[in-house]
């Protein structure tokens, strides 16, 4: 056989031997939590690099050592699940790089982390001032996590004594012109529904790029043709303006009538009608 | 617009709100959501009711603007 004629049989198998690796590492290879684990990344690779135009290794050579590294990482992967001491010796533990506000330079001088590459870590962070930060920990895989102090932590509506509606994942239901049937079946809807909607806003299924429906059966289009303007979904909107409206007219009416029965039916209702605006705003803001 | 439209308006309005918050419960896929909603039906009934009763009076009346 010529020797290209083997360099393409090794190459098409180890690409897949190479993708059944990389499927079966799975996606925390991708995440590299650690030196070792990223350096069996790259030993792995070229190990198949040289494999696979080194022709005048031997198959069995190269595969056994792709093995090796295959299967002892892999052994000791598992073995870091089942238990903490040898997933903190394999892993390693986060260091402390700034507790309580103040900076830990023992632990700096530790990782061998210099002032200056701490404030660049930081403000990859988007912490300019270490003086914002309460606690921040190097992580194996060398990250800076930061905890900002409260009061430089972005508002939050819990902060703010807001009461918002829960948020559902939205279905896509139209990918590309074409009506995604299990998307549409977990948002509890179905096809006919979907050309309802569709019909509502005048435009056919093969004119949608993307159709997205939230957490309260609400439509939201991107069509192929960017000129045309899709209204978004304003029921909602529409239906909080007519509570209130309807509200502010019975107390109108409470106002203006002089029968007294009347007068108390419309204060009562007007009341009644405040207290279920109040109820169902959170869920009709977006 | 007489009062007597007026209070008509209302109720319309007060039956068409209804009508969305019922929707709304049929294809909210939220729980509390559900719930929040399916609170607000009787209230909106009662006011419904109230001034369905108003109507009726107010047309008793003043029978000319009999009708709906």
């Amino acid at each position: 056989m010529p020797e290209w004629g083997n360099i393409l049989i090794r190459s098409i198998s180890l690409v897949v031997i190479v993708f059944i690796v990389a499927k079966i590492f799975g996606k925390k290879q991708l995440a590299q939590l650690s030196v070792f684990e990223y350096m069996v990344g790259i030993v792995i690779a070229m190990i198949a690099a040289n494999l696979s135009i080194g022709y005048n290794i031997p198959v069995a050579h190269g595969l056994l050592g792709l093995m090796t590294w295959f299967f002892i990482p892999l052994a000791l992967s598992f073995l870091a699940i089942k238990s903490k001491p040898v997933r903190d010796f394999i892993r390693g533990k986060g260091t402390v790089f700034i507790k309580d506000g103040k900076v830990m330079e023992d632990n700096l001088k530790k990782e061998q982390f210099s002032s200056d590459e701490l404030l660049q870590k930081l403000r990859k962070k988007n912490v300019f001032q270490v003086a914002d930060v309460e606690f921040a920990v190097l992580e194996a895989d060398g990250d800076l996590s930061v905890l900002p102090k409260k009061q430089k932590q972005p508002l939050t509506p819990k902060d703010m004594g807001v009461t918002v509606a829960p948020i559902k994942e939205p279905q896509t239901v139209v990918m590309d012109g074409k009506v995604m049937y299990e998307p549409l079946a977990t948002a509890g809807l179905n096809k006919n529904w979907l050309e309802t909607e569709l019909d509502k806003l005048g435009v056919s299924i093969e004119n949608v790029y993307l159709a997205q429906v939230d957490g309260y059966g609400q439509l939201n289009i991107d069509l192929f043709d960017d000129q045309l303007q899709t209204p978004s979904p304003q029921e909602k909107a529409l239906l909080l303006a007519t509570m209130k409206k309807t509200q502010a007219d019975l107390e109108l009416f409470a106002l203006n009538t002089e029968n007294k029965t009347a007068k108390q039916m419309y204060t009562k209702d007007s009341q009644q009608l405040q207290q279920v605006i109040d109820l169902v705003k959170p869920f009709l803001s977006d | 617009m007489t009062v007597d439209s007026q209070v008509k308006q209302s109720l319309a309005s007060v039956k068409s709100i209804q009508s969305s918050i019922s929707s709304l419960t049929a294809r909210s896929q939220d729980k509390q959501a559900i719930e929040i909603f399916q609170q607000a039906l009787p209230i909106l009934d009662e006011i419904k009711n109230d001034l369905q009763q108003r109507v009726g009076q107010l047309e008793h009346e003043e029978e000319q603007y009999k009708g709906f």
